[in-house]
């Protein structure tokens, strides 16, 4: 989301020194570098390489962003890059110079869109449950686990009637669409048509 | 009137991703998290910057010297040259104009290892790092340049 408040505040704080806030920014960011390091099936180690340049080179570039918004896209491209720069280097290794150029077939721009649209709506999703009250957080927490219990057994667990636990679930996913991080979401999607407004913008200044 | 079904508009596959964002969060391994949290450590160094210029690793073999595999690197920034040779389990390093330089090793958690360059520029890093590293040098107070990061 190219106008989502919070990542531009969190910028604001780390690039002042505020350390609660750059690790408010890997947690939320993590599971995008971890996607696209496993879509190019790095090794363990190489993916811990590639996070590592990642984070660090943000951490250099902090006070010179220029637009703090686009940073899921600036961190999918610059992920991408050292992905790319590690298999350069292991077909280098393995094949000599016949293969020095393009290894990467499995490069395709148009999945790392993908990856990030996905990752902007998983982050929008994790703020928005982290914002709701424990009794939703639960009731939801019951409801996605895989082979769910039934809403008897929700019920049960809850101590709630059976027949509120429809009503119930109803109201806390309003609650959760209105919470600001996926509302917001939601209205750059709705506006967009698909949210193609989040992709791939740079924020450094070269 | 007829409304797309959309994954937030729909219940059901609004739960399903729910569900998706938190597991895949929780998927993530911690040292990726830990390790960028740690990286802070970093922030606020105002060096010039000194890039990546030559790497023998990325040289055809045709034209590599005789000397196969040693590993050799050159960072550039305006105002110094810096020149690494990994020989004998060490890493050899010269400053380019000499000068008594004090070189910090960084690593990525932060660990920094210091030599001094002697009057030549010359300067001698016992240990190998294993990971990711980069080099800061400082020649009196005017000169201050960071290379890149690089692993051997």
């Amino acid at each position: 989301m190219r106008n989502d408040p919070t990542v531009v505040a969190l910028v604001i704080a780390a690039r002042k020194g505020d350390r609660d806030a750059w690790n408010r920014i890997v947690e939320r960011y993590a599971p995008l570098i971890w996607a696209i390091c496993r879509r190019f099936q790095l090794s363990r180690s190489d993916v811990d390489d590639v996070a590592q340049t990642v984070w660090l080179t943000l951490v250099e570039h902090l006070a010179t962003i220029r637009e703090p918004a686009a940073l899921a896209g600036w961190l999918a491209t610059t992920t991408r890059n050292e992905c790319l720069k590690v298999l350069r280097s292991e077909n280098r290794r393995q094949y000599g110079e016949q293969l020095d150029d393009e290894p990467a077939a499995q490069d395709d721009l148009a999945e790392l869109e993908h990856e990030l649209e996905r990752a902007q709506r998983q982050i929008a999703l994790r703020e928005a449950f982290a914002q709701l009250g424990p009794r939703c957080q639960e009731l939801l927490s019951m409801l996605f686990r895989d082979g769910g219990p039934s809403y008897r057994e929700i019920g049960a667990r809850l101590g709630m009637k059976p027949g509120s636990i429809g009503p119930s679930r109803m109201r806390c996913l309003d609650e959760l669409r209105r919470c600001p991080a996926l509302a917001a979401l939601i209205e750059a999607e709705q506006r967009t048509g698909n949210g193609s407004d989040v992709r791939g913008q740079h924020m450094v200044e070269r | 009137m007829f409304v797309a079904s959309t994954w937030w508009n729909d219940d059901d596959r609004l739960v399903a991703m729910l569900g998706e964002a938190l597991r895949e969060a929780d998927a993530v391994p911690r040292e990726l998290v830990d390790t960028g949290k740690a990286a802070y450590a970093w922030r606020g160094i105002h060096a010039e910057l000194a890039a990546l210029v030559y790497d023998s690793e990325h040289e055809p073999a045709a034209t590599r010297t005789d000397t196969a595999t040693l590993r050799a690197f050159t960072f550039a920034s305006p105002r110094l040259t810096i020149e690494l040779e990994v020989a004998n389990g060490c890493l050899l390093g010269q400053v380019v104009p000499p000068g008594a330089a004090r070189v910090e090793l960084q690593t990525r958690d932060g660990e920094v290892a210091s030599v001094t360059a002697d009057e030549l520029g010359c300067f001698t890093v016992g240990a190998l790092p294993s990971g990711p590293f980069r080099l800061r040098c400082r020649i009196g107070a005017s000169v201050d340049v960071l290379t890149s990061w690089i692993t051997l």
